[in-house]
């Protein structure tokens, strides 16, 4: 690849930015139009009761913003945890040949550490997030 | 050309819409399993574009009111629709919905059209799916042929779409009078001989023999002797029972005696098999109502009653909820429609009518029909909203000290709960802390409407009990009257009866094989199992006319003999089903989901089970062989070769593995129906109570007589009382009629089995999670008609 240079960055005639440009702004005019095509066609009629929350027909009690439980969140930590150690294993896919037996090794024992670590979360019932259900 | 662009526009829109129209998933009662019914295979609703049902209001544009809209229902009913986006269409489903129908009683609506403006009326109790696919296209060519959307959809003023039709309001545009217009001031016919009145009841001119006595057996000459040593003066026994042991006991000692009965008596009394009451004010007598237990022992099978008479306008006795947990509902429904009050109970407040209810329904001076009282209009379902979950969950205001819960409602309108039934849940995450239930969104007052219907008329009453146990449902009813009446049935109407119970059985099995597979996860099994219910309904069809109500079984018999070729037809089911049902148990039985989703799930101990009062495969599940066809065997049950199936564990999937077996069994009693079928009469001919076979009522004078006065005034059934119960689908379904010596009962109560069940859904729950909770729901197979009558 060429890189590009400065005269030729917003040049109509040399394929680069511009293009770029272009398209995002088509894209943003086509999301602008559909938002307000759904906003604006059709009929709309506001009450009270459309407006409620739908809780199986009844109004609902409380707010839904209250003290979130632990254990949801230690689920998704855990899942942020693994996701991101999962971006470890797709980068060195990208240089597998590269690296060679050495790298394989260095992964293998990577990917052990996490096993060893979820089985550890496991056993504690870190994924188990109903409190009475969870060992002691 | 601007018209003919509109024109166009609009033309493309409505067929749009006319081919994708979303209904709701929405049920009030019986219509609904109809209108699911459409959706199966055979009809197949799909091929008009109603593809899939909507569970939420936001997802959908039309709404099929299928079924009774109760007053406690109907604020939901308005909501659901208003949450509903623009444009919406109301198809109303059947004469429930249309007008209130046969339900003309204190806590039915008399037409959702006073409510919310409808498009399509589809007529029927409940209309067949061909009728809810014909409502669908006639909605379709209302779209097509009078909507004008465009100058709606781009704001242009004027236009129409969706359903615009004006309510109707009483004395204007309607007339709840289902004689038409022009009779106020006139009563309805029949109202003088009803209750409180009587004063032009003609039954009493008529001779009857006396009720049928019942001998008392050793066991229950002892328990009597008992009974006097133990609690000299207060306990005398009933001078006459029909058909149990029956004591009179003073109320200062009844709860010893109970405690008596419950722990030491000979032959343990272990469940309280019903707790009711009697409004004893337009009687003969000294007392203001009687209080009524029924208990029944496993040990050595019998029951016996307590009638304890209570004194005073407002009486006051004692509760026994720390006898029999499961007394709480009962002592709340006896407060909530008479008005007596218990002592000590811990949370006595009404049950099945609405909160802010103004008085007592079955008192006798309480108006029975809904035509008696102001209409129900859209400012009341605007205004008498359910009570809010808190006042359940915590009353008073105690929260606990974990802070402010999350507070969840599981129903009254939700696919999951089978019906209008609304839990409401304290969750910490996604475990349930606490649960409530709310019910009587389904209370169709049934039992007072017993009180004023002849003891015929009554009959199709009973089929709605339980809409999805049919014909089941008449058993229980008529062997009650026959017990009390002395009624003989013959050989052949027996068998016949036996053989349409056990088809609904097996029908009702397979709405819960496929409704628990769904519930858990598993569709494909709705699709399968409701091809073989077509057929058994097809059979049912074939012999008595009618699919969900037959409405089938008479006093003294049933309504007609077999119709040529019935045994083929049932030949012919007899044979594929049980491949079938290989198959099905294939796909779900040892599927590893299904068991991680049922196995030690909602687990109910045998001890809770017994003093709960569960009942039916339910109990059976939790490890006891108990059945009634086998305990208490009625209508020749003991001439048929079956075995009682049991389970371990009382957790969902025991009560699965009970149901499927339970299956097998139904087939082998109808097998051995079909192989056996007596000749003979289908019909008494004891005229005196059954309504004569048409030949002999064309033929003989005195049939003739008979005939005309057991379908106008009805037959008169002997002062007394009795109580029978059946093995229905989903447990022991019992009624006590109590009769004055009239045409109609002077009490009818039933004992559904689904109050006792549900009632101990939250021992089941506590612990478990959301999704669990459905599985319960779906492992339990209740229905809310039996539960809020």
């Amino acid at each position: 690849m060429e890189p590009i240079t400065d005269g030729a960055m917003l040049s109509p005639w040399e394929p680069g930015v511009f293009s770029l440009v272009l398209f995002g702004l088509l894209v943003l005019a086509f999301i602008g139009f559909q938002l307000f095509i759904a906003h604006w066609v059709g009929e709309r009629k506001e009450s009270r009761e459309k407006s409620r929350v739908y809780e199986s027909g009844v109004i609902p009690t409380g707010t839904a913003r209250l003290q979130f439980p632990v254990p949801f969140y230690m689920v998704a930590i855990f899942f942020l945890l693994f996701d991101v150690e999962g971006v470890f294993i797709f980068a060195w896919a990208v240089v597998f040949r590269d690296l060679g037996w050495t790298g394989w090794f260095q992964m293998v024992f990577f990917i052990i550490v996490l096993l060893v670590g979820l089985a550890y979360i496991w056993v504690k019932g870190g994924l188990d997030w109903r409190e009475s259900h969870r060992p002691k | 050309m601007n018209s003919r662009l509109l024109d166009a526009g609009n033309a493309v829109i409505n067929w749009a819409r006319k081919h994708s129209l979303w209904p709701m998933f929405f049920g009030l009662s019986c219509c609904f399993v109809e209108e699911a019914t459409a959706l199966t295979s055979r009809y197949d609703m799909a091929r008009f574009g109603a593809e899939v049902l909507r569970p939420s209001p936001r997802q959908a544009d039309l709404l099929i009111v299928s079924g009774t809209v109760f007053k406690k229902i109907a604020p939901v009913v308005l909501r659901l629709y208003e949450q509903m986006p623009e444009p919406k269409w109301v198809i109303s489903m059947g004469s429930c919905s249309n007008s209130g129908g046969m339900y003309d009683v204190y806590s039915v609506v008399q037409g959702v059209n006073q409510i919310l403006p409808v498009d399509v009326y589809i007529p029927g109790c409940p209309p067949r799916p061909e009728a809810v696919l014909q409502g669908l296209v006639q909605l379709q060519e209302k779209i097509v042929s009078t909507e004008k959307p465009i100058r709606k959809i781009f704001h242009l003023g004027g236009g129409t779409q969706g359903t615009v039709a004006p309510l109707l309001a009483e004395g204007h545009s309607k007339t709840r009078d289902s004689r038409g217009t022009g009779y106020q001031g006139t009563p309805l016919r029949g109202s003088s001989v009803t209750p409180p009145q009587f004063y032009d009841n003609r039954s009493r001119l008529m001779w009857t023999p006396p009720a049928s006595r019942i001998e008392w057996g050793k066991g229950d000459q002892s328990l009597a002797e008992a009974l006097r040593e133990r609690f000299p003066g207060l306990v005398h026994q009933a001078p006459h029972s029909s058909d149990m042991v029956t004591f009179n006991v003073h109320e200062s000692g009844f709860r010893d005696v109970l405690f008596f009965l419950k722990h030491e008596a000979p032959g343990k009394y272990r469940r309280l098999d019903d707790l009711t009451a009697l409004d004893e004010s337009a009687r003969r007598g000294t007392a203001s109502f009687t209080m009524v237990y029924q208990l029944l022992s496993f040990d050595a099978p019998g029951r016996i009653r307590l009638k304890v008479a209570l004194k005073g306008d407002g009486p006051v006795t004692k509760t026994i909820t720390d006898l029999w947990p499961s007394a709480n509902w009962y002592e709340r429904e006896v407060f909530d429609m008479f008005g007596i009050r218990f002592d000590g109970h811990p949370n006595l407040q009404r049950i099945l009518m609405p909160h802010g209810w103004k008085g007592h329904p079955l008192r006798k001076d309480h108006p029975g029909r809904a035509t008696e009282m102001p209409p129900y209009t859209l400012d009341k379902a605007q205004e008498k909203q359910p009570l809010d979950a808190a006042e359940f969950l915590f009353p008073g205001g105690k929260k606990g000290a974990e802070g402010e819960p999350f507070i969840l409602n599981i129903g009254p309108h939700h696919v999951s709960t089978h019906g209008l039934l609304r839990c409401m849940a304290s969750l910490d995450g996604e475990e349930i802390r606490q649960l409530e239930l709310d019910i009587g969104y389904h209370h169709r007052g049934v039992e007072k409407i017993g009180e004023r219907q002849t003891w015929h008329q009554f009959i199709p009453y009973t089929d709605r009990v339980d809409y999805l146990a049919g014909a089941a449902n008449n058993l229980s009813y008529v062997l009650a009257v026959e017990k009390l009446a002395d009624i003989e049935v013959p050989e052949r109407a027996q068998v016949i009866r036996v053989l349409l119970s056990e088809l609904f059985r097996l029908s009702n099995h397979l709405v819960y094989f496929a409704t628990f597979a769904h519930d858990v996860g598993a569709m494909s099994p709705n699709f399968y199992t409701f091809a073989e219910r077509e057929m058994i309904l097809d059979v049912v069809e074939l012999i008595t006319g009618g699919r969900l109500h037959p409405s089938w079984f008479r006093l003294g018999g049933v309504a007609a003999d077999l119709p040529d070729g019935w045994k083929e037809a049932v030949e012919a089911f007899v044979k594929i089903f049980p491949g079938r049902l290989k198959e099905y148990e294939n796909l779900i039985t040892k599927n590893p989901i299904f068991q991680a989703r049922t196995e030690g799930i909602g687990p109910l101990s045998l001890e809770d089970a017994m003093d709960w009062g569960v009942t039916g495969p339910n109990l059976r599940a939790c490890g006891l062989e108990w059945d009634l066809r086998k305990k208490f065997p009625y209508s020749g049950y003991e001439n048929f070769q079956f075995d009682v199936p049991t389970a371990n564990g009382g957790d969902c999937y025991a009560r699965y593995l009970v149901r499927v077996e339970e299956m097998r069994q139904s087939l082998r009693i109808v097998e051995q129906a079909v192989a056996n079928m007596p000749s003979g009469r289908y019909v008494t001919d004891d005229y005196r109570y059954a309504v004569p076979a048409r030949k002999d009522m064309l033929t003989a004078i005195e049939s003739l007589i008979h005939h005309f006065i057991n379908v106008t005034r009805g037959p008169r059934i002997p002062r007394g009382e009795a109580y029978a119960a059946t093995e229905v689908p989903r447990g022991e379904q019992g009624y006590y009629v109590v009769s004055e010596g009239l045409g109609h009962a002077y009490r009818m109560r039933i004992r559904g089995p689904g109050f006792a069940n549900v009632q101990a859904l939250p021992l089941m729950a506590r612990g478990e999670s959301v999704a669990d909770l459905i599985a319960i729901f779906g492992s339990l197979d209740y229905i809310l008609p039996d539960i809020d009558r």
